[in-house]
């Protein structure tokens, strides 16, 4: 049986994202597999926002400066994450639509399985992530109960 | 996270009491102290004001997203009024407000904070969904049309 080669998780501060880290990273480690871990400033909706006029310019660039402070913030923790378990990241930060960057890192990088948080509970043609899993050509594992993944986590030694 | 996960009855208000602007404010940072979502109410208060005299957040066709940014709030906080009689919100047609979705974000949150706004605005874009939700009668129906959506 093949296993994975490459691992993708997207980050994007949210606790069930930090989650799918977690698990992306035992995974990673069990199937010694490469990971890379994405954050996406998503400059797509913040233009859609100052068109929308909810968003003024200096906010939107303000929110923006935020966004990229915050892509440093959870991929570096995400990394120390890994560290603490041997296993290394690469990580990627990109600017952009969400699912559009996701898909794209997926095909360029030749990744065979995108691990991703928990969902709405009820489907959302709005949600990125859930957009993302739909439209990657590769296989994509939703990281649930974050309890039982802390757990795992803990345990890899 | 979805704007879906942050819809729930205890933060929707229908009708919302207040019928001017600093009223509705309050109002809609009361929902989330009434709903357990904050402990600190100024902070929230003030952080939605400050956004709100740089420039109204009020739309076109009856919609306003007033938002901020606070420390005072962990996660993504939403908060929704309905004022079927319409609030003079300073919005750009001039016309009255009817549907009030505030967002309150931590600063280190901006990522699903910035989604959940672009959210809202694609939901709005349908009138047939903003009218629906206007005349929604109870908190229950309006949590039904957005999950429906």
């Amino acid at each position: 049986m093949s296993t994975p080669k490459k691992i993708l998780v997207y980050v994007d501060g949210t606790e069930q994202s930090i989650t799918a880290a977690q698990y992306a990273i035992c995974m990673a480690s069990y199937f010694r597999a490469d990971l890379i871990a994405l954050y996406v400033i998503n400059t797509k909706a913040m233009e859609d926002l100052l068109k929308a006029r909810i968003f003024l310019q200096d906010e939107q660039l303000e929110y923006e400066h935020d966004m990229e402070a915050d892509a440093q913030r959870y991929l570096n923790y995400v990394n120390e994450l890994a560290i603490k378990k041997g296993v290394s990241v690469i990580r990627r930060s990109r600017r952009g639509s969400v699912h559009k960057e996701i898909v794209n890192l997926v095909d360029e990088e030749n990744v065979d399985l995108l691990v991703i948080g928990e969902l709405a509970r009820i489907r959302s043609r709005y949600d990125e992530t859930e957009r993302a899993m739909r439209m990657v050509s590769c296989s994509v594992l939703i990281a649930k109960d974050e309890e039982r993944v802390w757990q795992m986590y803990e345990s890899l030694v | 996270m979805s704007l879906i996960d942050l819809v729930q009855e205890k933060i929707v208000r229908i009708p919302l009491v207040s019928t001017d602007k600093p009223d509705v404010l309050r109002e809609l940072v009361q929902i989330l102290k009434d709903a357990g979502e904050i402990e600190d109410y100024d902070a929230v208060l003030r952080a939605i004001c400050e956004r709100e005299e740089k420039l109204s957040t009020g739309l076109e066709n009856g919609i306003a997203v007033p938002h901020g940014k606070t420390e005072a709030v962990s996660t993504l906080k939403l908060a929704l009024g309905i004022a079927p009689q319409g609030i003079d919100f300073g919005s750009i047609d001039r016309q009255p407000s009817k549907l009030f979705f505030m967002l309150v974000a931590p600063p280190n949150q901006s990522g699903p904070h910035v989604e959940a706004l672009a959210e809202i605005v694609k939901l709005v874009q349908s009138k047939a969904f903003c009218r629906a939700v206007a005349s929604a009668k109870d908190a229950h129906e309006v949590v039904e049309l957005i999950k429906g959506e």
